[in-house]
């Protein structure tokens, strides 16, 4: 067992300290603030290469994997620029294309993907059905002549107004027509400009450049080339997505943590409240921030496990969920912990501390809860009944 | 023309400096090293003069412990073609480096060398000059612009008085200012590529040459800390007290 990095995963994670001298947190900042997608920053990522980071050579990527990736957007976030954007497309929809796509759709969307002139998005929840992803009602019938119609409504869908595409999983199938629940899914790669296709903003309460919105499907029609992995059988595949999404973000949560531990040395060391001594020097500020450190690097560790696995083509649910679930908690304890260490310069615009809390808090409950992943460890990794 | 560049690892620029406490030096244990930034400055001059036509190879050398290996690698990743590494765990000096420096450039014969004007740790700004003395060639130092045209080099340096134009004929050493250049970033196809390019390593010994350190540190102490300032209410008043309390003017 090892665990250095090689040169050039090393290079690769410490990316985003470099990039952060042009775009930094305060930069990043400014559009999280105004809702809006950072284009030069983006831009830059597409001109030094990364966007195709998980794409094969051959359609224009550099063919890496899971890992490098987690260290990509993690280094990012330990700079204090999280991109949720590298989540929901070079990560989900172009690693999976690159992974089940067929060659029809790889050469339709990689290398534009990779060049950044064509951005994705990935669209699963519904207002019905988030944890319960079996309940989704979107619905892809066939147009009688070897193609699709697809209708329904997806909702918190990130950066779909941005996106030239989305990854939609849909059923072609209804629920009670199949034998399984698991059967007669279907994901597509569907043209969010195209006719039959609408949006409403969903306004977030908390700064993020990432905006999240309501897609609506009305006969969409889609032909059997948008169709990624199988006709029916979109399920199995399903995972080779969401893992590597709960994988990011546990990075991008662990990037954030360390992040905010930072300023908060940096402030607990100059602070001076009593008699003249930093109030680092008291146990009830350091300990907490040495316990979250603690569960930063655990989190981060069992992120690069995950990692590891998935790349190995290995079940990766599990540690996938694990390093979600530890990566959200130690994020809200490091920045919790640091708002308290700001005193009331905690809760200011000008110190933007606080601003960092509304992220970590979300990725408790999306992309899946806490609860869900508690569940999943329970019954699947610890075999214990089911009460739901 | 071969263009070398030398590199040197230094303690990265975001890390607060922390003495060691029995004063013998800069705590480097477990902090974060990087490329000293004058030296990325460097590299990126040498990238754009070989992306022009006017360099055919751009090679970059470090000097001192087997990690300095992570810094060639960025120098690679950048776009330098291959590395040299003089591993030595003893420490280096400017005038050790720079005989270092021109052992290799003996070896090498490049046409050029362009080295940052000074490296953030010791900010002792001899290197360049020192290798240039010693090979015997001329030097352009703190250049903001550098043209070279028919083997001919046109720099621009930073002086006191503003910019200085200096004509030089190659070789010749440069040494690179702040505003010379914004370096890039490594990009991924760089830095995948960079793990391929060969890094060649040699010894002070094979290179024949001591680098014995001449000079001793007695002690190393933090600055002093700064007083905090205060706000003066008129220019007036800011003069007066140049004057007569700091006695600057
Ligand atoms: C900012 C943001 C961005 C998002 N981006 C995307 C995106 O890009 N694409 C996309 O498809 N979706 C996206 N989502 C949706 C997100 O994945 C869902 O909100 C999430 O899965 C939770 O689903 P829900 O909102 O329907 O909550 P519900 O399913 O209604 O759950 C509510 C709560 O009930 C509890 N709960 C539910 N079931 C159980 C159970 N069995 N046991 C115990 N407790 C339970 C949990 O505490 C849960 O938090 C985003 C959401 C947000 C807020
Ligand atoms: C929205 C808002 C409204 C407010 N309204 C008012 C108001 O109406 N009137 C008013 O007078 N004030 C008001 N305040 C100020 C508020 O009461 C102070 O911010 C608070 O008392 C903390 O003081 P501080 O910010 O100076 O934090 P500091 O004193 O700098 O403390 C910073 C942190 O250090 C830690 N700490 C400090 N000392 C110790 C110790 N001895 N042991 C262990 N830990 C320690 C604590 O964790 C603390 O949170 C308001 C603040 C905010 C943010």
């Amino acid at each position: 067992m090892d665990f250095t990095l090689t040169e050039e995963q090393r290079m690769i994670y410490e990316y985003g300290n470099r990039i952060a001298e042009r775009f930094d947190h305060a930069y990043w900042r400014t559009y999280a603030e105004k809702a809006e997608l950072p284009q030069e920053l983006f831009q830059q990522l597409a001109e030094d290469g990364f966007l195709g980071l998980m794409v094969p050579e051959e359609y224009g990527g550099s063919g890496l994997g899971m890992m490098e990736m987690l260290l990509l957007i993690e280094g990012l976030a330990n700079n204090g620029v999280p991109l949720l954007n590298l989540v929901v497309g070079p990560t989900m929809t172009m690693g999976l294309l690159a992974k089940h796509g067929s060659e029809e759709v790889k050469r339709r969307f990689l290398p534009p993907g990779c060049r950044g002139e064509l951005k994705y998005c990935f669209a699963i929840t519904e207002p019905n059905a988030g944890s319960n992803t079996m309940e989704i009602t979107t619905y892809a019938r066939p147009d009688g002549k070897g193609g699709f119609l697809l209708s329904g409504q997806k909702v918190f869908i990130t950066d779909a107004d941005v996106a030239d595409y989305a990854l939609v999983v849909t059923r072609t199938k209804p629920r009670q027509e199949v034998q399984k629940k698991t059967d007669g899914f279907t994901l597509f790669m569907v043209d969010l400009k195209q006719k039959g296709v609408s949006k409403t903003l969903i306004p977030i309460a908390f700064p993020l450049p990432e905006t999240q919105w309501q897609l609506f499907f009305d006969d969409v029609p889609l032909s059997r080339d948008d169709v990624v992995g199988e006709v029916d059988a979109g399920f199995r595949i399903l995972f080779d997505t969401l893992n590597p999404e709960r994988i990011t973000l546990a990075g991008l949560c662990a990037g954030i943590g360390r992040f905010a531990l930072k300023r908060a040395v940096e402030y607990a060391n100059e602070r001076r409240v009593f008699n003249n001594t930093p109030i680092g020097a008291y146990q009830g500020i350091q300990h907490p921030l040495a316990i979250a450190h603690t569960e930063i690097e655990l989190a981060s560790l069992m992120a690069r496990k995950a990692a590891w696995v998935f790349d190995e083509v290995l079940p990766a649910g599990e540690y996938s969920n694990m390093a979600k679930y530890a990566a959200a908690e130690a994020a809200i304890h490091a920045v919790d912990h640091t708002i308290q260490c700001f005193g009331g310069n905690g809760f200011t615009k000008e110190y933007g501390v606080y601003d960092l809390y509304g992220l970590v808090r979300l990725l408790r409950t999306a992309p899946i809860n806490r609860e869900m992943i508690l569940n999943y460890l329970a019954e699947h990794v610890l075999g214990l009944p089911r009460s739901y | 023309m071969k263009i070398l560049v030398p590199v040197k690892r230094v303690v990265d620029y975001n890390v607060k400096i922390r003495v060691k406490p029995d004063g013998s030096g800069v705590d480097t244990a477990n902090v974060k090293m990087s490329m000293n930034p004058f030296d990325e400055i460097a590299v990126e001059e040498a990238i754009r003069l070989k992306e022009a036509g006017v360099a055919s190879e751009v090679v970059a050398v470090s000097c001192g412990v087997a990690q300095c290996q992570e810094t060639l690698r960025a120098a690679m990743a950048m776009g330098a073609d291959r590395g040299i590494l003089v591993q030595t765990d003893v420490e280096l000096q400017p005038l050790a480096v720079a005989k270092l420096l021109k052992a290799v450039v003996e070896k090498e014969q490049p046409g050029l060398v362009i080295a940052g004007k000074q490296a953030i740790d010791d900010d002792a700004n001899q290197t360049g000059q020192m290798l240039a003395a010693l090979l015997g060639w001329p030097q352009a130092t703190f250049a903001s612009k550098v043209v070279v045209t028919d083997g001919k080099l046109t720099v621009t340096r930073e002086v006191d008085g503003g910019l200085e134009t200096l004509e030089l004929p190659l070789p010749a050493v440069i040494t690179t200012d702040l505003r010379l250049n914004e370096p890039r970033f490594a990009t991924l196809p760089n830095i995948m590529k960079a793990k391929k390019k060969p890094i060649d390593t040699l010894t002070p010994e094979a290179l024949g040459v001591d680098v014995t350190p001449r000079l001793a540190t007695l002690k190393v102490e933090e600055p002093p800390k700064r007083k905090a300032g205060v706000m003066v209410g008129s220019v007036d008043e800011l003069i007066e007290k140049l004057r007569n309390e700091a006695k600057v003017i």
